[in-house]
């Protein structure tokens, strides 16, 4: 591709071929970065097209009044946003989805607004002509093929950088954040930061490239910071392919030149542009980079080799304590005084009837829910509270009852996901989650993609993914659910192994047949209250046990 | 449907249109003028008014003058204008019809002046000829003009004291509105109310209450098409008895189109001209021969390009045969438009004439009452 644009930019392009390919340079940066925040962090992020004219004015308000230079002008250029992308960054990146695009809107509409109604620093609605051009160690780069590689240039250092990142541990976690944020902190990653980084990472992206703009058309207008700008970057990202960084380029290329070649329709070009893009998206809905792996599969990189974390250590004696956890929901007690200890190498069944706050409390171990009091001590850290990564840090990893794999990756991608945090890169995390794989029997798995896998290996894979983390306390959430007898037995055989090694388990499971066997210590929940709790075999001849939760049946 | 068969149909002529050399008796000239306009977006029906005005006066070339033309929409980003000129500068180029934009003209004049391209428009926003580019000519009164016109007709005519002023949020509305200041504060006159009203605001009532709250004597709008129409529809519903002097968007007929004629009994507007209004045997033919080709009503930015090109042309036909020879005939000389007399004032203002229509409730065309001549957006007269 690169190539390709090479020789036409050389060889056949004229001024005016230039300026077309210069300007889709510019939108190919600002997609790589809306690559990052959007197609990799899954952050519908509508500020992108602000951004972009911040970095836009900066350029030509300091250019245009204040006669500062590239050198000068430029990094500010990308700094303004930044610090803008910082500072809305904390508070909006709380919100979900949905409401996290409107409150990104409502910023890239009070930036224009401010804009347009500051005409003493803006230019006001008529903006701001002589922005000067590019120069460059003392070089005016003029227009045409000067300006278009220097265009081209910032494209492909910001491509460069991007898709190292994509490629890295950084990127691999952020995919894991947009996918399952859930999961994402449990696997000890900072979810909130690497929010916060791509959007900022993102911003500096857009202001690159409202910067490279306003020298390309010398002038600085509100359009820059409407919402034209941003819907282009988005359907670049969306066309080209999401996340990639060689679909914000195709993309560009594409989307810049596409209504160029239908301008002689005049205002109808508007009704084949559209078509065409409607088809494009119908034809290849994972954009073009997409339509490109379907039709040149790459080969399978080979598996590592698979290689044992260093540091496993077998712990002895009480490693988990939970003193008094409570949990209300309005008026409703989900976990009221739940006490108790999770010792080396043990597995504790937690059972009790649906609604009992079984899950609640392996929420809040694990820190997804934040308990309204008690402890839950490992060693002597309290840990209640806490960000769900830093209590992963701490050595606690769990599964969930309803399991979340990428649907978009591979298995051994998915296990090394738990890795990210700990390894030195993507061949280590990968060579770690590959052995937490083959302890399961699950090697096979490694190379397939996790969309599609029957359930009870998606638990099975889970279950690696909890392992990689080497837990000293691992909460599973129904592990045996929709297994068949044979595939429990095997799992109760994995459990019994991972807890020899010093693991602590808590497993939360309504099938007594594969609990009561397992589990040394039990205890049920009614209600959100302790109902029992000591060894299995006083379980079934329990009167309240039986009462609230197996009925009379159970005996 | 029928809008889309509309657009085609001009579409069709225009293709047609670009490829046609017109007979003479003997070839006086060639000339090659691309139409950059914004066909799409919210300027779209005033940059129609704007193509179809330099289509029909390239259409209706002088004798022995040959055209070549294309017309590229150009949007409404400074962007799409630039990307759209370069592409025009591709050929030989006698000069261009250029958007009545004004960041887009402003993004358009470092590369015209890079490839000695004459630009002629009717931007009336924007200090687009106040540049220092010798390559601008605006065939538009600009608002020192209009707005001067506008203040006096206000103040001199009506005899108000007490305007409100209401103008859009953008460059257009504050250019407008920067004017109307000055004018009037010449004129001895303070506004009692100004606001800027968002092109997108769907219910203007709020803004003619705070108004009227401020008692004024008469409502000063310089809004677009759209808001226009809306402010006099809820002025007319709520029975407003304070008169209403608009800005140029309430001369277009397609702005008339979207009130009835009774709502817009009693309403003036400065505008450049009103070609619908008639007054000559030859802006009568124009309006005809518009109608005939576009079936629609022309306005005053249709004519100010129809005259912009005919004084293009008028060169060509006159032997200027390169850009550069062009842009000195309209730099130095004097063209009988049918509007009005256009000669530059050095920087590339040629229109210095403004009217005021007015409504009289019985019909959506409009009378000119009153003509100014010979502005210069300075004015000197005090108010009575």
């Amino acid at each position: 591709m690169v190539a390709a644009l090479l020789a036409y930019a050389l060889l056949y392009a004229s001024p005016y071929g230039l300026r077309v390919l210069t300007v889709a340079g510019v939108y190919a940066l600002a997609a790589i970065g809306f690559q990052i925040v959007f197609g990799l962090g899954g952050a519908l992020s509508l500020a992108h097209g602000a951004f972009f004219g911040l970095g836009a004015y900066a350029t030509g308000i300091l250019g245009s009044q204040w006669g500062w230079g590239f050198a000068a002008t430029f990094p500010v250029s990308l700094l303004v946003p930044l610090l803008l992308a910082l500072l809305v960054g904390l508070p909006v990146l709380r919100l979900e989805s949905h409401y996290f695009a409107l409150a990104t809107l409502g910023i890239a509409q009070v930036v224009h607004l401010l804009a347009v109604n500051s005409p003493a620093l803006t230019g006001g609605a008529n903006g701001l002509p002589g922005v000067p051009g590019i120069v460059l160690f003392g070089w005016a780069v003029p227009r045409g093929l000067p300006l278009a590689a220097v265009v081209w240039g910032f494209v492909a250092l910001g491509g460069l950088l991007a898709w190292r990142l994509a490629r890295g541990r950084w990127g691999r976690a952020l995919t894991l954040v947009r996918d399952d944020p859930l999961a994402a902190g449990t696997l000890g990653l900072d979810v909130g930061g690497l929010r916060l980084a791509a959007f900022a990472l993102s911003a500096v992206y857009a202001g690159a490239a409202g910067a490279l703009a306003v020298h390309t058309q010398r002038v600085v207008s509100p359009e820059v910071l409407e919402f034209p700008v941003m819907v282009s970057v988005l359907t670049i990202a969306v066309v080209g392919g999401r996340g990639r960084v060689a679909g914000a380029i195709l993309g560009a290329v594409l989307l810049l030149h596409l209504p160029e070649w239908f301008r002689f329709l005049e205002r109808s070009y508007l009704i084949v542009y559209g078509v065409a893009l409607l088809a494009t998206i119908v034809l290849a809905p994972h954009g073009l980079t997409g339509l490109l792996d379907r039709l040149f599969p790459a080969r399978p990189a080979p598996l590592p080799k698979p290689e044992a974390p260093s540091g496993l250590a077998i712990a002895n004696g009480p490693l988990l304590r939970v003193e008094g956890l409570t949990k209300g929901f309005g008026g409703v007690r989900a976990v009221d005084g739940v006490s108790l200890t999770l010792k080396a190498g043990t597995i504790t069944g937690l059972i009790g009837p649906n609604g009992s706050g079984k899950t609640t409390l392996v929420n809040l171990i694990s820190g997804l829910e934040t308990p309204d009091g008690g402890r839950v001590l490992m060693g002597s850290a309290d840990l209640a509270g806490q960000r769900p990564d830093r209590i992963a840090r701490a050595g606690i990893a769990r599964t969930f009852q309803a399991v979340s794999l990428p649907e978009g990756a591979s298995v051994l991608a998915a296990v090394a996901a738990a890795r990210l945090e700990r390894d030195g890169s993507i061949a280590q995390a990968e060579a770690h989650a590959l052995w937490a794989l083959e302890r399961l029997g699950a090697a096979d798995l490694a190379a397939k993609p996790c969309a599609g896998l029957p359930a009870a290996l998606r638990r099975r894979v889970e279950l690696a993914r909890a392992l990689a983390r080497q837990p000293a306390v691992l909460l599973l959430d129904e592990p045996a659910a929709g297994l068949t007898d044979g595939e429990k037995a095997e799992l109760a055989g994995h459990l019994r192994a991972i807890a020899a090694t010093g693991t602590a388990l808590l497993v939360v499971e309504h099938d007594m047949g594969f609990l009561l066997p397992l589990a040394g210590h039990v205890l049920c929940l009614d209600q959100g209250r302790p109902l029992y709790e000591g060894p299995p075999e006083g379980v079934r001849s329990d009167p309240a046990v039986v009462a609230a939760y197996l009925g009379e049946g159970a005996r | 449907m029928r809008r889309f068969l509309s657009i085609l149909s001009a579409t069709a002529f225009s293709a047609v249109f670009s490829a046609t050399l017109l007979p003479g008796a003997a070839l006086a000239g060639e000339a090659s003028v691309p139409v950059l306009v914004p066909l799409t977006g919210f300027l779209s029906l005033e940059g129609t008014s704007q193509r179809n005005g330099a289509v029909l006066a390239l259409k209706d070339a002088p004798a022995g003058v040959a055209v070549r033309s294309e017309v590229i929409d150009t949007g409404t980003s400074p962007e799409a204008a630039v990307t759209a000129l370069e592409r025009a500068a591709g050929g030989k180029v006698t000069a261009v019809a250029a958007s009545m934009l004004g960041t887009q003209m402003l993004a358009m004049l470092p590369l015209a002046q890079d490839y000695g391209i004459p630009l002629v428009t009717v931007s009336g926003t924007a200090s687009i000829t106040e540049q220092n580019n010798p390559w601008v000519f605006r065939f538009f009164p600009g608002d020192a003009v209009t707005k001067e016109a506008h203040a006096r007709y206000v103040t001199e005519e009506l005899g108000k004291k007490r305007p409100a002023v209401i103008y859009q949020t953008t460059a257009y509305g504050q250019s407008g509105k920067a004017h109307l200041e000055q004018a009037f504060k010449t004129l001895g006159v303070e506004p009692v109310f100004e606001e800027g009203v968002d092109p997108a605001a769907k219910d203007l009532l709020p803004v003619l209450t705070k108004a009227l709250a401020a008692k004024p004597d008469v409502l000063v709008l310089h809004l677009h098409s759209g808001p226009t129409a809306l402010f006099i529809r809820q002025a007319a519903a709520n029975g407003v008895a304070v008169p209403i002097v608009a800005g140029s968007a309430m001369h277009q007929p397609s702005t008339a189109a979207l009130l009835e004629p009774a709502e817009l009994k009693g309403v003036c507007a400065e505008t450049a001209a009103s070609p619908i209004s008639g007054g000559s045997p030859e802006m009568e033919a124009f309006t005809a021969a518009y109608r005939a080709a576009f079936n629609a009503e022309p306005d005053a930015f249709a004519l100010g390009q129809y005259d912009s090109i005919r004084m293009v042309l008028a060169a060509v036909q006159g032997g200027a045969d390169s850009a550069e020879a062009v842009r000195k005939a309209l730099s130095g000389g004097t063209h009988q438009g049918l509007a009005m007399t256009y000669k530059s004032d050095g920087k590339g203002n040629m229109a210095h004439s403004a009217v005021i229509v007015c409504y009289d409730g019985a019909s959506r065309v409009p009378s000119i009452t009153k003509r100014y001549d010979n502005l210069t957006g300075v004015v000197t007269g005090m108010v009575k």
